[in-house]
């Protein structure tokens, strides 16, 4: 069937992608499976699929090299899968342009709803940022020209820069924000090791936004990654 | 260290007054049997005793008091410090020249000698700190290394038990969310079904097997071996592991060369048998499928069995040979990427080390046949 989205799984692990092939399958998705990077760049290049879930230590190409492969030439979203431990390799991972991660062990209903939700963002029809002057999304409603927002129809003051991170939460909804990659696009290169700058806005952002910032809805804060934002309904 | 009373800075002056004095009356009271000569020689060789042990100021008073004495005394005319001949004269200034000179200089070398005391002391305070300071060092390094070592076993244990977990996780889930039904419902066919259930039992048994090796591996280390020695024949322990690992060479040739007439051996049989069969497990996993395992076994001298399985695999290098018996050690992970990892726990070889050494034989890797694959050599002593 040609409707079916298609997911490329690579692990050298031939359980596992023997368990994710059939549990994916079974779920409504067209799969292929790779042992290794080299042969999953291979996959790609051959069947285009829809999305690709990758692990991270692989004999070969492993699964850092592989992101960076894909994305000098594919937008197609990618999930890691990685262990306890390798936290520094899944934000490498994340910083190189992969969308999710899940942590291994995973239920398949995790990995199902990771997959869900990157295959939703990639979906959505581009944006062209420059002549959108109004965002909406669940709780959060935006305008762009008058730098207004409101949540929940209630309307909220931000500092420039707290307009500008939220701004930049909203059209990445869903998606693992490493805190590198937040502050190279809102303060710029040099910033990158600031994390500190990152914690304050957000912390501020929450009070603003949070019902209760203590145990926040919206920002979810992914340990030692960076965060994610959700819209809500 | 206590000082006594002499070593302090007014004793030297008392002991020069003193001795001067007593040496004085001894002279004195000897009287006649003495000429001016010997007085000021015994005189002088005070001075030198006062100079070395107290140093030059002492020995300055007991020069100037010893010729004063040796004027007062010894010089006619007697009892007074007038000198009535001229040459006497020259006696006493000569005596006084000595004597402070030669007090001066004793002083001086005790002096030397004493700062040469120091030096030495320092510089054996000096090394003793560092030595003391580099072993700390070497400590703190061996703390490091063994820190570092732990660290990177457990990454080993945690992987290897977290990846058959993480296969059994997500096939349970998928069947779970069949049986639970969800939006939109999943329909599993039976042979996926069948398929699940086969993961997370092979899965089970994967972790099982890595489980056991910890056990065994800890038994090892910590010296708990225990060994249910019996006489048994070398062709049995290899044709038991040879049958076990019937499934695992199914697609491989295995030739078994053993010699005629070979004695008795006194070991555990099950325990030899395993690593016979680990042997083969790993022959199988590392070479080509369709490739030989050649299995054979024979007389080393009088008193050793040796016993060799030998693949065509891809060979371990050199520098690996030792290594691959660490336990958690793969060579393939380190080395030849252009293998698939493999399946096997890294356990393997450490246990058959373990085991063999406790029958006190050996066990090493050479290369196999005209230096391609991998041959592995083990000995047990026949104990005849």
């Amino acid at each position: 069937m040609t409707n079916q989205p298609r997911i490329l799984v690579v692990d050298d692990e031939p359980q596992l992608t023997r368990v994710l092939r059939t549990g994916l399958k079974s779920h409504g998705y067209d799969v292929r499976v790779a042992a290794d990077g080299l042969a999953g760049f291979e996959a790609f290049n051959d069947w285009h699929p829809d999305l690709v879930i990758t692990d991270l230590a692989m004999p070969n190409v492993d699964g850092l090299e592989l992101c960076r492969r894909l994305r000098a030439i594919s937008q197609v979203p990618i999930i890691v899968l990685s262990a306890k431990g390798e936290e520094k390799t899944k934000v490498e991972a994340l910083d190189l342009g992969a969308d999710d991660f899940v942590t291994k062990p995973f239920g398949i209903d995790e990995l199902l709803a990771r997959v869900r939700a990157s295959l939703r963002r990639a979906k959505a029809p581009p944006v062209n940022e420059a002549t959108q002057t109004t965002l909406d999304s669940g709780d959060f409603h935006v305008d762009l020209e008058t730098r207004e927002i409101t949540v929940h129809d209630k309307p909220i003051h931000l500092t420039p820069k707290e307009f500008d991170l939220l701004v930049y939460f909203i059209r990445h909804s869903g998606k693992v924000l490493t805190h590198r990659t937040l502050l190279a696009a809102l303060w710029g290169g040099n910033y990158v090791e600031q994390n500190e700058y990152l914690r304050v806005f957000v912390g501020n952002l929450r009070k603003k936004i949070e019902a209760d910032s203590a145990t926040p809805r919206y920002i979810l804060t992914e340990p030692w990654i960076g965060y994610r934002f959700d819209p809500g309904q | 260290m206590r000082r006594s009373i002499l070593d302090r800075k007014w004793a030297g002056y008392v002991v020069a007054a003193l001795s001067v004095g007593l040496l004085t009356l001894v002279l004195k009271i000897i009287g006649g049997h003495v000429n001016a000569a010997t007085v000021s020689l015994a005189l002088l060789l005070n001075v030198l005793f006062v100079a070395t042990r107290w140093g030059s100021l002492p020995a300055l008073l007991a020069s100037i008091l010893a010729m004063l004495c040796f004027n007062f005394f010894f010089l006619p005319p007697f009892s007074t410090f007038t000198i009535a001949a001229t040459d006497n004269w020259i006696a006493l200034l000569a005596f006084l020249i000595t004597a402070v000179t030669a007090g001066q200089l004793s002083a001086r070398a005790k002096r030397r000698a004493e700062e040469a005391e120091f030096g030495r002391r320092e510089i054996e305070r000096l090394y003793a700190e560092l030595r003391d300071a580099f072993q700390r060092a070497s400590h703190a390094e061996a703390l490091r290394q063994s820190e570092k070592l732990k660290s990177a076993l457990l990454d080993a244990v945690t992987h290897d038990l977290r990846t058959p977990l993480t296969s059994i996780k997500a096939s349970i889930t998928t069947l779970l969310d069949e049986v639970r039904g969800g939006e939109p419902p999943v329909s599993l066919d039976l042979d996926s079904r069948v398929e699940m259930m086969e993961v997370i039992d092979e899965e089970s048994d994967r972790l099982s097997r890595f489980i056991n090796g910890l056990i065994e591996l800890a038994r090892i280390e910590a010296g708990e071996l225990q060994l249910r020695r019996h006489w048994g024949a070398v062709d049995e322990i290899i044709s038991t592991a040879l049958s076990r690992a019937k499934p695992i060479t199914r697609n491989h040739r295995v030739e078994l060369k053993v010699e005629k007439e070979l004695p008795g051996v006194r070991v555990d049989e099950r325990a030899v048998s395993e690593v016979v069969y680990t042997l083969i497990d790993n022959a199988a996993k590392y070479s080509p499928e369709g490739s030989t395992i050649r299995l054979s076994a024979r007389r080393a001298g009088d008193e050793l069995i040796q016993m060799t399985v030998e693949d065509n695999g891809p060979g371990i290098a050199n520098d690996l040979r030792e290594r691959v018996f660490d336990k958690f050690f793969r060579a393939t992970r380190n080395g030849d990427v252009t293998t698939r990892q493999p399946t096997g726990t890294g356990m393997g070889l450490a246990i058959a080390k373990g085991i063999i050494e406790a029958h006190e034989g050996r066990i090493w890797i050479e290369s196999g046949e005209g230096g391609r694959g991998t041959r592995v050599v083990f000995t047990v002593p026949t104990n005849q």
